[in-house]
């Protein structure tokens, strides 16, 4: 679910000073979410103009050749600003925003783009072959399916390109990728591809890892009392992924929602009384030349219906996205009581500004 | 040491309290001297400053334009296909014009907020976020200019409506960086507002050499990649105007510093008693001079900071005017925004500061060198007209010296003013002579025809100064005024034989074949004109090379100012006969030095190849260099041509013309405002020509109100110090009557004396602005108008002023004379 986040993206609509909003804005005019609806393949790899948002969010945690750690994090999302009919050519009411964010032992680095659609300067599309493109940063396939694909992009000045293959089924969240974000019946459309091989070359070095693609569209996903969320795509060493988030609510009754995918691809859906998460640690995390800011960035989680524990550390603190719609994104470690390193993955904390 | 000098310091400038009259006039003048000119000191400043950027656009500095070669404008395609292979410092630029439902152009111009290099941190800062989220949404927002909206009447949210009916989308009173006076809108907006479907070009933000490289590489076929000059185009072809125009400002300052120069002479007058108490009390003539310094200096910062005000003020009115006529003209992005400038201040200070050492401080100089206390008034009069005339005669020698090497604008300004200030001094010696002839040419008797020359003389050192600041505003006048009449006289008419197709059509969607095809076109159509142009640099100015139908009406009928053959006629049919001939526009010839018979070398695709010049064309309000051959011979060299639209003359014998003609222009693909009539065309030029010289009559009324306020202060100058005189007449039994007509009589004299010296050196002027000047500075010539009803008219307004200030004068005679009488008799 993530990543609504950006998207509180596009534009914010209604109130200037709360980016959130948009993802709170009322449905009507847009298609709705609905419970019992089939994903299907490969046409739901596509866009969704008649929904409010979407995204395609690919995160990886890479090694390089000396066995440092680096990660890279591509998300392209979709608003459509109006539920009119979708218009083409300039008059098109889709608009576009990617982020690109490159973490490095050196240190964090991010970009974003806008562009409008309609004209082709960004677009996904799966016929003949899947491709989303904004400028020239491309993630293009060779076939409707969004892997096995290539992915070129720039931060600044740091050229990545990647490829990325896939054997593994579709992880379909929730009920059969009907995923509920609150008991008032927000939800969105929710698959993930979490066992991406992925290999290639960011600037001049070589490096390998797993990536994890987010595909998730709704028309309103966030409640009203809903003021941000946190978000986690684990890799495990012994093969099992785990994604869980926590949707904060104001009144401490967060909703809670997961998906645990074990060894052999089978998925268990973990509901708000499976899951157990604390914060251990807040620290400083730079937001600016000036500001700095105060967040959670050691985990504690707790499943007790798999008797798992973990504990959860970023890699490095400092992997604040600056963008127009900030928020802390960026590579984890996962340790088990002991502190054995157990896996890896990537983290999401939004609206703690 | 500081003590005495505080003393002195309050003594001296005592009179300015005692005489608050001289304190006002001198500030007047002072202040409208310093405002005039520094109006256009900052008008000329944010003109330049927004030539400056005019490598930027829309806050993003563009180095480069990616146009396409036969200027149908940039494929969406292709646009996307460069983005696509990361430029990502191009974005799209859509311009096109609109039309008010009176008329008045309004320039729009369109981007996609999301595609500027800087793009929304930027726009962020404008307004809050909903402000850009509407920009991109129907219905759409106009960003207008506040100038511009104030202007059109608009508020937010109000609609502008357009001559074809439609409107324009919801108002917004904003600007973007290097907006001008053009409004902002997305391009969605725009592409359905003026009906194109293809960018007018691309911007191309900062780029590094290698990736320029990589652009050029990839760049398609159609497209071509041009290197941004226009600041320097335009620094160069606006140069002329803004030296005009601190020509005339300077004028202006003059006139100003005649007045304060006139203040100070009466205020010596005033002040003899006090320097000569204050020597006699044995302050030294440091210490005073020291005075006098200071209070030269104290002058200076009043009428700068005064002054600097009023000009901010005069320039607001004015600069919207002349950024209109910038933008129309040479296609300036002129901001409206004024803004301060140390450097004008401080220019204005140091010029302030010059006059008034000439002007105040020179003069109580000599009176403090002046041992003798006799005064020696008359005799010191003749010898300063003396002087004046030799100065007078050196004015003109230098004149005449300079004329030969009459080259720039600057030049042509020092010639005038030299010429103008020579005849300015040469003025008071005119007065003394007239006033001599008229007392040698009456009879003794009656004795009043005698008192009143006698009483001429004795007026004459009062009145010279405000003479000769009221004869140079009345040759201003004159001059300018001719200038501006012969223009568009000359313009009217050129515009009948050059605009004299009945609808012209531009758009590069039209299908000129089926719109031309005589076999459907018969009934309402009787010509027609094709013209198609490239673009070249030539002599490091764009140049436009056009191919004609050398048999159109409008070629057959060319107006040529220069021909090579014996008559324009037979010129023409040698340029019709002959491929490798071309006419070529006046400014072509005096700005870049061609003459007939010249061939000129021209870079073609079959490579260079030369042309021969027959002739020279009137080409009013071109900036550019413009070469016409042949329609065939362009489209044989220049395969890269454009279209620039087709004129059409429609058959006089069917009532039916326009109508027809509209329905096949929309068959064969135009839409409403792609074509416009002969008589919207006249109206727009003529529009763009009066705006243009709204700043020249803008600048000259004031210099001739300035003239005016000199006079009259002048005239109560007088009166000040007469006033113990006029008691006396009183006492002696001059009845008033008699008294007014004795002081009115002489300023009468003087005034009929200036403003006939007006009249020819008026003509001079315009001789010299139209011959040499705007020759030199804009390249283009006209027949001089010269009519005498302008200076009937001149005439009229100054004898109204006169007597204005007469009547004002009258006045203050006659509250103030019981006062002067008592006083008489006391000292009796």
């Amino acid at each position: 679910m993530k990543r609504f986040v950006i998207i509180l993206l596009l534009l914010q609509t209604a109130l200037a000073d709360d980016t959130f909003q948009v993802l709170r804005n009322k449905a009507e005019g847009f298609a709705q979410v609905v419970p019992g609806k089939s994903i299907v393949f490969p046409a739901d790899h596509g866009a969704h103009p008649d929904y409010r948002i979407e995204w395609w969010y690919l995160t990886a945690n890479l090694v390089d050749q000396k066995g440092r750690d680096w990660g890279i994090q591509w998300t392209l999302f979709r608003q459509a600003l109006s539920a009119q009919t979708e218009q083409t050519g300039w008059s098109s009411d889709q608009m576009w925003m990617a982020h690109a964010a490159v973490s490095t032992p050196d240190g964090h680095q991010f970009e974003q783009r806008f562009a409008r659609g309609g004209i082709g300067q960004a677009s996904v599309v799966n016929m003949p072959q899947f491709e989303a493109w904004i400028d020239d940063w491309q993630w293009l396939s060779e076939t409707p399916s969004p892997l096995p694909a290539t992915l070129k992009f720039n931060v600044s000045e740091i050229k990545v390109e990647m490829q990325l293959s896939s054997t593994d089924e579709w992880v379909l969240h929730g009920d059969h990728g009907y995923s509920r974000k609150s008991a008032q019946g927000q939800a969105s459309y929710y698959y993930s591809q979490p066992q991406i091989g992925i290999s290639g070359q960011i600037g001049e070095h070589r490096l390998s890892g797993s990536a994890w693609l987010d595909r998730e569209w709704s028309s309103q996903p966030l409640a009203d009392n809903q003021s941000g969320w946190d978000w986690f795509s684990l890799h495990l060493n012994d093969g099992a992924k785990l994604m869980l988030y926590r949707l904060r609510h104001a009144d401490g009754e967060h909703w809670l929602s997961g998906s645990w995918i074990d060894q052999s691809g089978f998925l268990k859906h973990l509901g708000s009384d499976s899951i157990e998460m604390s914060e251990l640690a807040f620290r400083e995390v730079k937001i600016d030349q000036q500001n700095s800011l105060r967040l959670p960035l050691d985990w504690r989680i707790n499943l007790p219906v798999l008797n798992r524990q973990l504990q959860i550390k970023p890699l490095y603190d400092q992997q604040w996205m600056g963008t127009r719609f900030p928020y802390w994104e960026g590579m984890v470690l996962v340790e088990d009581n002991e502190g054995n390193r157990v896996g890896e993955g990537y983290m999401e904390l939004t609206g703690y500004q | 040491m500081h003590a005495s000098l505080y003393l002195v310091i309050r003594a001296v400038l005592s009179h300015y309290w005692c005489h608050r009259w001289q304190t006002l006039f001198l500030l007047v003048g002072l202040v409208a001297g310093v405002g005039l000119w520094s109006a256009v000191q900052i008008i000329n400043q944010q003109a330049r400053l927004s030539y400056a950027e005019a490598d930027s656009l829309l806050g993003v500095q563009a180095g480069y334009w990616i146009r396409s070669r036969n200027d149908t404008g940039v494929e969406v395609a292709d646009y996307i296909h460069l983005r696509r292979a990361g430029f990502r410092q191009l974005f799209p630029v859509v311009e096109g014009e609109v039309s008010t439902q009176r008329g008045e152009p309004v320039s729009i111009i369109a981007t996609d907020l999301f595609a500027l290099p800087s793009n929304l941190l930027d726009v962020d800062k404008i307004d809050p976020a909903t402000v850009w989220l509407d920009f991109v949404q129907p219905p759409y927002r106009a960003w207008i200019p506040a100038q511009l909206a104030d202007e059109l009447n608009l508020e937010k949210n109000s609609r502008l409506p357009l001559r074809d009916g439609r409107l324009l989308p919801p108002a917004l009173v904003q600007s973007h960086a290097q907006q001008g006076r053009q409004i902002l809108m997305d391009i969605a907006a725009a592409f359905e507002l003026l009906n194109m479907t293809s960018l007018s070009y691309l911007a191309l933000g900062a780029i590094k050499p290698n990736e320029l490289e990589r652009l050029q590489s990839l760049l398609p076929q159609q497209l071509e990649l041009i290197e941004n000059h226009q600041h320097l185009d335009l620094q160069q072809l606006t140069e002329s105007l803004h030296t005009h125009l601190s020509a005339m400002s300077l004028l202006s300052f003059a006139v100003g510093i005649f007045i304060v120069f006139n203040a100070v002479r009466f205020s010596l007058w005033y002040r003899r008693p006090t320097f000569i108490n204050l020597r006699l009390m044995g302050v030294s003539t440091r210490l005073l001079m020291t005075s006098v310094l200071i209070e030269t200096l104290f002058w200076s910062i009043i009428g700068t900071t005064a002054g600097v005000l009023v000009g901010m003020q005069i320039g607001k009115l004015l600069l919207p005017g002349l950024s209109a006529s910038l933008h129309s003209l040479y296609d300036a992005t002129v901001n409206t925004q004024l803004i301060w400038q140390l450097d004008t201040i401080l220019k204005a200070w140091g010029i302030t500061l010059l006059g008034l050492c000439w002007a105040l401080a020179w003069p109580l100089y000599r009176q403090l060198k002046q041992h003798s206390l006799a005064s020696r008034v008359s005799e010191d009069e003749k010898q300063s007209r003396q002087r004046l005339t030799r100065a007078a005669v050196v004015l003109v020698v230098c004149s005449v010296l300079l004329y030969p090497y009459l080259q720039d604008a600057l030049s042509g300004f020092l010639l005038l003013g030299l010429l103008l200030f020579s005849a300015a001094w040469f003025l008071p010696s005119l007065l003394a002579l007239a006033l001599q002839t008229i007392s040698c040419s009456i009879p003794d008797h009656p004795f009043i025809a005698r008192w009143l020359v006698s009483d001429g003389w004795s007026q004459l050192p009062a009145l010279r100064t405000a003479m000769m600041a009221l004869m140079l505003a009345m040759t201003a006048n004159l001059g300018v005024g001719t200038l501006v009449d012969s223009f568009r006289n000359a313009f009217v008419d050129w515009l009948e034989v050059r605009q004299s197709a009945d609808i012209y059509l531009r758009s590069s969607r039209v299908d000129f074949g089926r719109l031309l095809d005589p076999q459907q076109s018969s009934a309402w159509l009787q010509h027609s004109h094709r013209r198609i142009g490239v673009t070249t640099r030539w002599q490091f100015r764009q140049t436009l090379i056009r191919g004609v139908d050398k048999q159109a009406p409008d070629s057959l009928n060319l107006p040529l100012a220069q021909w090579s053959a014996d008559s324009p006629a037979k010129t023409l049919a040698l340029w019709r006969a002959d491929a490798n001939s071309l006419l070529v526009n006046e400014q072509s010839h005096y700005l870049g030095g061609l003459q007939l018979g010249d061939k000129i070398d021209l870079e073609t695709a079959n490579g260079p190849k030369s042309y021969r010049v027959l002739g020279f064309f009137y080409d009013y309000g071109n900036p550019y260099f413009q070469f016409y051959l042949s329609r065939e011979e362009v489209v044989r060299q220049w395969p890269q041509h454009y279209s620039r639209g087709v004129a059409l003359w429609l058959n006089p014998q069917n009532e039916n013309a326009v109508l027809l003609a509209e329905a096949a222009m929309r068959a064969a693909g135009a839409s409403a405002g792609d074509w416009i009539s002969q008589l919207q065309v006249r109206k727009l030029s003529l529009n763009i020509f009066e705006r243009t010289f709204t700043i020249t009559a803008a600048m000259n009324a004031l210099t001739m109100i300035v003239a005016a306020i000199a006079l009259l202060a002048s005239l109560l100058a007088i009166l000040q110090e007469r006033l113990p005189q006029f008691a006396q007449w009183r006492a002696l039994g001059v009845r008033s009557r008699e008294q007014f007509f004795i002081i009115a009589c002489p300023i009468l004299i003087f005034v009929t004396v200036a403003w006939l010296l007006a009249i020819p050196l008026g003509a001079l002027l315009s001789w010299l602005l139209i011959h040499k000047l705007n020759i030199v500075s804009f390249g283009w010539s006209m027949p001089m108008l010269w009519e005498m009803a302008p200076a009937w008219r001149l005439g009229g307004i100054i004898l109204l002023v006169v007597c204005a200030t007469l009547a004002m004068t009258g006045w203050q005679l006659r509250r103030r004379l019981p006062d002067a009488l008592a006083q008489l008799g006391e000292m009796d």
